[in-house]
């Protein structure tokens, strides 16, 4: 059997890093946005992206900017804005939580890379 | 990916509450002042905060054109190097979508009028004897520096996250 260094795997939990990221930063964005008045929470359809990152993997294009939306369901504010604490503070242990995952997954796929390298040094 | 873009956005943020605090406590110190530089009573303060564009290539124009205004406004205060407007507004680095930061646009003065208190022997008083204070509520600026403090913290503690997760991507490559 062949040996890859560079597994489909990997290349899936990269988008998938990529993804948890783009989450936490928006997270961010609506946590730094608290105070700010008419400002709308925004948040994007983590499924439908992880689908389509997962179809560009194997049809080896690069991956398209993260699609946003309006968050629905929210209660605006007399400002205008409708950022609430409890989801974004959620959303952010939630997105940690996924980039943790993904850190856990890619190393155990370069852990046998790294075992082939040392094998020499025993 | 670039975790370092969300930690400028919330410190951007922090930042920018950080000025709210500031301008607040500004507006408590001078809860008795009547001689500004400008001339006059003072006049209590307050931010104004506003998203910052996602495209860069705008919100570079939009960070210019508030810090004018931000610096427009500024300057007449007493305690002097507070709104001359230190706090560099956020640039957005990112790819085409947007993920706004927050700046503060301005700092603007309330236009309400100052409160009149007789007080002949004060070397401020008018011809009536009444002397102009300004219209400074100290329970509207604690609740204001309250949530200057809670949006603070907020920020600061998606910072300590996003602080994990950059030392986590590190962990990649350790055997």
């Amino acid at each position: 059997m062949e040996m890859q260094v560079e597994t489909r795997m990997g290349d899936q939990l990269a988008r998938y890093l990529d993804l948890a990221t783009s989450e936490a930063k928006l997270t961010a964005a609506n946590m730094a946005n608290i105070d700010t008045p008419g400002y709308r929470a925004q948040g994007m359809d983590f499924e439908a992206e992880m689908r389509d990152a997962m179809a560009g993997v194997d049809q080896g294009r690069s991956q398209r900017p993260v699609r946003l939306k309006a968050v629905a369901g929210l209660i605006a504010r007399p400002d205008g804005n409708n950022v609430s604490m409890d989801r974004e503070g959620l959303n952010l242990a939630e997105a940690q939580l996924k980039f943790k995952v993904g850190v856990t997954l890619l190393r155990q796929e370069n852990q046998m890379v790294l075992d082939a390298i040392h094998a020499a040094d025993k | 990916m670039n975790l370092f873009a969300m930690m400028e956005t919330s410190g951007g943020a922090m930042q920018a509450e950080r000025m709210r605090a500031e301008v607040v406590a500004a507006n408590m110190a001078n809860a008795e002042t009547t001689r500004t530089a400008a001339g006059g009573v003072y006049h209590r303060q307050h931010v104004v905060f506003a998203a910052n564009a996602g495209d860069s290539g705008f919100a570079d124009s939009m960070n210019a054109a508030s810090g004018a205004v931000a610096a427009g406004t500024a300057g007449t205060l007493g305690t002097g190097t507070l709104v001359s407007g230190t706090l560099s507004p956020l640039t957005l680095n990112g790819t085409g979508a947007a993920a706004p930061g927050v700046h503060v646009a301005a700092v603007v003065e309330d236009p309400s009028p100052p409160l009149k208190r007789y007080d002949p022997g004060h070397p401020d008083a008018g011809a009536d004897g009444y002397v102009s204070y300004p219209d400074i509520n100290p329970l509207t600026e604690m609740v204001d520096l309250m949530g200057a403090t809670r949006a603070y913290g907020l920020n600061s503690s998606a910072v300590q996250a996003e602080k994990g997760m950059i030392s986590s991507a590190l962990e990649i490559a350790k055997s």
